[in-house]
């Protein structure tokens, strides 16, 4: 029998590519959890045989910085993201405990195979290199180190591996090996650091409580023989090869990868735009099509609006929230709205906890006028449209936590309200939450650049395909 | 009550800003009689700015407060002024560069984040910037303002210690070093690590010894420079450095300037190509510079020597003695018996004809103890002034403003 910890030991487990390797090592060692499986909806877990130890379920991405804050004693993830966290904030409470050993990878910074820049090179230029990234604060610090007179890195969800050598110069990106990286078609410059599953801990927490019979059994996983959990799983990537026909002039189409594909396909079949490579059995980085003047890239939607606004992009499909997210933070930007798909509907709302007795915004700012809930915590992962509601809505003190996804999981331990999307609203009572406020209704939209609407030789073509559009949208 | 001051941000009060006053006001007299006149520039400016220059160590760019603008979405990001002398490198080159000599001061604050908080983050600097001159002259006209600078903050015996760049960057580059190894060494040197030297892998152990040799001597005269330039591992291109700082310590000598040579005096001296000084006071730094002749051409302009020095507030400002103490010998409480409007008008009247005459007159219809030597009362029946000297103890009454203004005495001539 296990022995117990301290009362309420939390632990962050991630969900995702890992959830596998993370439940077989967590068995291993006896600290099995009846819920970790993939494609479960039970986010909150009771160790089988530790009583006291509870763990969640997040995105890896947000475990360091959950841990980091306190909300979680210990949390597993990618070493990379602990050291994204730490370049930004070295004085961030998080240290590693130990490495597991699965998910061994690099993060390299990248160019394509097709390009002949060195690290020379990057150095001693004066052109403003664009940087294509997950990871910001590790892009910048080496950006620093290798001593890049100019350059501009651009934050992204994922899917960075596609931009260069068309949209960027560069991808900071975490792959498993120099072999991954070439069959993405790109080549290593520098490899920035190393990458593993790891175990994390809250350094406070670790210096006040006592967790010697978990530290324990993780510790036991490093005299065992048999480590099934360190097999090397095949990952597949999505097909990156350089198209034939980005030349010069051509219009740049973005369209959406993830949870959004299969709806912009169905959409783009309408248009009578013949693509090859954009279906689910066939998805590649680079669909080609029927216009030799039409060049297409698959990325992330969230993704979409900076690209275009600073011009990586002529178009994109892409959801109104997104949009809407990228104009509260730069009003004055050149992306504009141009035709409304009207597929992808989905409401952003404000949610709380079912406890909170309260059911608008205005008698949630009395009850933190009465100095409840000061601050007020929002997991989101809409960080300015969040910002910008809660000063619209005069709420006196509050935080921005910005998240990864799997938001609902954070209320009310983590969080005291979300800024999340929801279409029917399933989700977030079987969470025990309920809506307070309907901030907006969104719905995929084409977006443009209202620069490119006006270069020469691209005006009479976005002009056509704006009018393809409209047209498949009045289809039924 | 909890603060709700952002960690590690100041409030400067009403005596941290007397202080603050005087020391700016001794740097700007002597600036303005040197001919140097002021320049401001913008609390904010592109990051490309800096890190084209190559002069802020990575560490110093690690801890800059950087953000994307309302119209960033070119994903170029600004930042608030981490350093006074890159800003005015580039305000000279766009606007002043068709001048053959400019020389420049400003007063300026300068952001770097600070971990525990319980450092400012937002700094206070004086700087001065000699551009287009590359002369020895100009080395030992940048010292001697400083001193004279030094002096007239009032602090007590200020020590100049010399370095030189060009020497230190001459001796890295033999050591023949890969990229990644010479700038992680740049970077440790530069953050003030010199043990870095002592476990670097170079093939050149001469060389090292050499470092590590310099590293631990000092000296205070041309004579040190002179035995260094004939040690056996010394290089032609390290002689050739030691000539030109040679040339600058002659100089000092021979207008009486003392100094002391300290290689490891100098830190974060990436932007400098020459010459490296600080001037200390008790043992703390309180002010910096050096040349850096390639500065200008980096940040975009035409390749113009320059050099420079900046003088550190906060470090100064907590050492010297407030000026309150000879402001109450001139502060005068104006003070009236009753308040009816005529007596409070000439009471006003009063004031302001104290004034004129460089007097702080401070109006104290509630009667509350101010800090200052003299209190007048206006007085109503008979009509006149009594004048208290708190100093000596003495009482006296007069008829007129006139009388009043010639008891006390003027103090224009003090300035403030």
């Amino acid at each position: 029998m296990a022995g117990s910890v301290a009362v309420d030991t939390r632990l962050a487990l991630p969900k995702g590519k890992m959830l596998a390797r993370t439940a077989t090592f967590l068995n291993s060692i006896g600290l099995g959890f009846d819920h970790y499986t993939s494609g479960t909806r039970i986010y909150r877990m009771k160790a089988r045989s530790m009583p006291g130890l509870t763990a969640k379920m997040l995105n890896e991405r947000d475990i360091p910085v959950q841990v980091a804050v306190g909300n979680y004693d210990f949390g597993i993830c990618s070493s990379d993201w602990l050291q994204e966290l730490q370049a930004r904030y070295p004085a961030s409470h998080v240290i590693k405990i130990a490495d597991l050993g699965y998910d061994i990878a690099g993060i390299y910074l990248a160019c394509s195979a097709s390009s002949d820049i060195s690290a020379q090179v990057m150095a001693n230029s004066t052109s403003a290199w664009r940087i294509v990234t997950e990871y910001p604060a590790l892009a910048e610090a080496a950006a620093y180190k290798m001593r890049l007179k100019r350059y501009r890195i651009f934050p992204c969800w994922g899917s960075t591996e596609a931009y260069p050598p068309e949209n960027a110069d560069f991808s900071v990106l975490r792959v498993r090996d120099d072999y991954t990286l070439r069959s993405l078609n790109l080549r290593p410059v520098r490899r920035i650091c190393d990458s593993n599953a790891c175990i994390i801990a809250n350094s406070n927490n670790l210096q006040n409580s006592d967790f010697s019979c978990l530290l324990e059994r993780f510790a036991s996983s490093t005299t065992m023989k048999d480590k099934p959990w360190q097999v090397q799983e095949k990952v597949a990537v999505l097909n990156n090869d350089l198209a034939g026909g980005s030349r010069a002039g051509n219009v740049w189409l973005a369209l959406a990868d993830g949870h959004q594909q299969e709806h912009t396909a169905t959409f783009m079949e309408k248009t009578g735009i013949q693509l090859k490579g954009y279906s689910k059995d066939d998805l590649r980085r680079r669909p080609s099509c029927n216009f030799n003047w039409l060049s297409i890239k698959v990325i992330r939607p969230q993704d979409m609006p900076q690209q275009v606004a600073n011009g990586n992009f002529d178009l994109a499909i892409t959801g109104r929230d997104w949009l809407l997210d990228h104009l509260y933070q730069f009003p004055s930007s050149p992306v504009t709205e141009l035709v409304n798909l009207g597929f992808g509907w989905v409401r952003i709302v404000a949610v709380v906890s079912e406890d909170v007795p309260v059911n608008s915004t205005s008698a949630l700012r009395s009850l933190i006028a009465g100095g409840k809930m000061v601050p007020l915590r929002i997991a989101t992962e809409y960080v300015n449209i969040a910002d910008k509601y809660l000063r619209d809505k005069h709420i006196a003190r509050y935080r921005v936590i910005p998240t990864w996804g799997a938001t609902e999981v954070y209320l009310p331990e983590d969080a005291d309200m979300l800024i999340e999307n929801t279409e029917t609203g399933q989700t977030l009572s079987r969470h025990k939450l309920k809506i307070i406020d309907t901030l907006f209704e969104s719905t995929a939209c084409l977006i443009g650049n209202r620069h490119s609407l006006e270069a020469r030789g691209k005006k009479a073509r976005i002009e056509n395909l704006v009018r393809i559009f409209r047209e498949a949208v009045s289809k039924k | 009550m909890e603060s709700q001051k952002c960690k590690g941000a100041r409030d400067l009060l009403p005596d941290d800003m007397e202080r603050f006053r005087q020391v700016e006001d001794a740097f700007r007299n002597s600036c303005l009689n040197w001919g140097y006149r002021e320049i401001r520039t913008p609390t904010l400016e592109y990051i490309h700015l800096f890190t084209a220059a190559g002069t802020l160590t990575p560490a110093m760019l690690g801890r800059v407060y950087s953000f994307l603008d309302w119209d960033g979405w070119g994903g170029e990001r600004v930042v608030l002024r981490p350093d006074g002398t890159i800003p005015a490198a580039r305000l000279y080159s766009e606007n002043l560069s068709g001048q053959k000599i400019a020389r420049l001061y400003y007063i300026t604050n300068v952001f770097a984040f600070e971990e525990t908080g319980r450092e400012n983050r937002e700094k206070w600097q004086c700087g001065v910037e000699l551009l287009g001159d590359c002369d020895r002259a100009a080395d030992a006209e940048v010292i001697a303002l400083a001193l004279e600078i030094a002096g007239s903050m009032g602090l007590s015996q200020p020590e100049l210690k010399l370095s030189h760049a060009g020497i230190l960057k001459a001796l890295i580059g033999e050591l023949r070093l890969d990229g990644d190894s010479k700038a992680a060494l740049l970077d440790d040197i530069l953050e003030g690590n010199w043990q870095a030297f002592a476990s670097v892998k170079s093939k050149n152990r001469e060389v090292v010894n050499a470092i590590a040799t310099l590293i631990k001597l000092k000296g205070k005269s041309s004579g040190f420079l002179a035995n260094l330039k004939t040690m056996p591992a010394v290089s032609a291109d390290v002689r050739n450095e030691i000539d030109r700082f040679s040339e600058v310590t002659a100089l000092l000598d021979t207008m009486g300037i003392s100094y002391s040579i300290d290689f490891t005096s100098i830190r974060g001296f990436e932007y400098y190509t020459g010459l490296c000084f600080k001037v200390t006071s008790g043992g703390a730094r309180i002010c910096s510079g050096g040349r850096y002749d390639n500065l200008i051409g980096l940040v975009g302009g035409k390749d113009i020597p320059a050099c420079g020095f900046a003088f550190y507030l906060d470090t100064i400002t907590a050492m010297v003695k407030p000026w309150s103490q000879q402001k109450a010998e001139k502060t005068v409480a104006v003070k009236t018996t009753g308040k009816s409007a005529s007596v409070v008008k000439t009471a006003f009247e009063a004031a302001a004809a104290m004034r004129k005459v460089g007097l702080i007159a401070e109006l104290d219809f509630r009667g509350s103890q101010l800090e200052a030597r003299w209190s007048v009362t206006v007085n109503v029946r008979p009509a006149g002034f009594t004048i208290v000297d708190k100093y000596k103890n003495t009482r006296m009454r007069v008829a007129t403003v006139g009388e009043v203004i010639n008891m006390i005495g003027g103090f224009s001539k003090l300035g403030r």
